[in-house]
């Protein structure tokens, strides 16, 4: 099973953050790759199980599913239904937590998934490099650094 | 339960906070308040379930249990068995994660205890800042100088 850990800090209180990343149909909201978001069936974004179906700026199309969330703990863990990556079992989880020492928060994306052997390093790279630290380094850019 | 929870980033590797940090019989090395520090028993430091004596440099002596020590997860928990302030059931947990944006480390420091309603206040206040602040700074201050 391949897995992915990117992490990063933020330079902004962990509610500030989290009212940011926390809406499941929010991702073009602050993920510079994400062009468009719908929740099917007109469920609420916050409702265990909802399905985002987005779109990338490069056009790919993926629907995931909402796993758990957590106000109090400031997670998101979620699914890949389908997508064009060749990746199964495909589960990943968002996590913030706070800096005491200056009201920063350190923010983790992690995944874990099966796929093909000889495409693990390209998806480790592309996963943890364009899509997790790319959504981060908006972030840090929203929040002035 | 008076609970505290303290962190910071150090502009370290994970691995080199973590080589400091691990030796439950080392924090007279770095930590401010601590003159004195031994196993007893002649045990490893990083044998589960050692007791660690410490003389504070202000003359108190307290003894702490290592309860769990993870290299894997660069995790380590311990409790306070004997200490001259009325602090009851405390319980410290030690985590570092890594930051991969800068290959710095996410400092975790997490306790929770009993005490009496009217020092709950105090004893948070001097945990949080003497022991856990206090040792975040000395810590940053030792990693720079051994750079």
């Amino acid at each position: 099973m391949a897995r992915v850990y990117v992490s990063t800090v933020v330079n902004a209180r962990n509610d500030r953050v989290w009212a940011r990343v926390r809406d499941f149909n929010g991702l073009p909201n602050w993920h510079p790759a994400i062009a468009e978001s719908r929740i099917e069936g007109g469920e609420p974004a916050d409702k265990i199980g909802c399905v985002r179906d987005f779109r990338l700026r490069n056009g790919d199309r993926i629907r995931e599913k909402l796993l758990g969330l957590s106000d109090y703990d400031m997670f998101c863990t979620y699914s890949i239904l389908e997508s064009p990556m060749g990746v199964e079992n495909y589960v990943a989880t968002l996590r913030l937590t706070p800096v005491t020492d200056g009201d920063q928060t350190f923010m983790e994306w992690t995944a874990e998934f099966d796929c093909a052997p000889e495409r693990e390093a390209d998806l480790v790279g592309n996963i943890g490099g364009s899509v997790f630290q790319g959504g981060f380094d908006a972030l840090k850019r929203a929040f002035g650094g | 339960m008076p609970h505290i929870v303290k962190s910071t980033i150090l502009k370290a590797p994970t691995d080199a906070v973590w080589n400091v940090l691990r030796d439950f019989n080392g924090h007279d090395r770095w930590h401010p308040a601590v003159a004195t520090s031994t196993i007893e028993r002649a045990q490893a430091s990083d044998k589960i379930g050692c007791v660690r004596r410490f003389k504070l440099k202000d003359g108190s002596e307290l003894r702490e249990q290592l309860l769990a020590l993870s290299d894997l997860e660069q995790t380590f928990s311990y409790c306070l068995l004997d200490t001259p302030i009325p602090m009851f059931n405390y319980v410290a947990h030690v985590r570092l994660l890594p930051v991969t944006d800068g290959d710095r480390t996410f400092w975790h420091w997490e306790s929770r205890f009993t005490t009496r309603p009217e020092d709950a206040k105090r004893l948070t206040e001097m945990v949080s800042e003497q022991i856990y602040q206090a040792g975040f700074e000395a810590i940053r201050h030792h990693l720079s100088e051994a750079a």
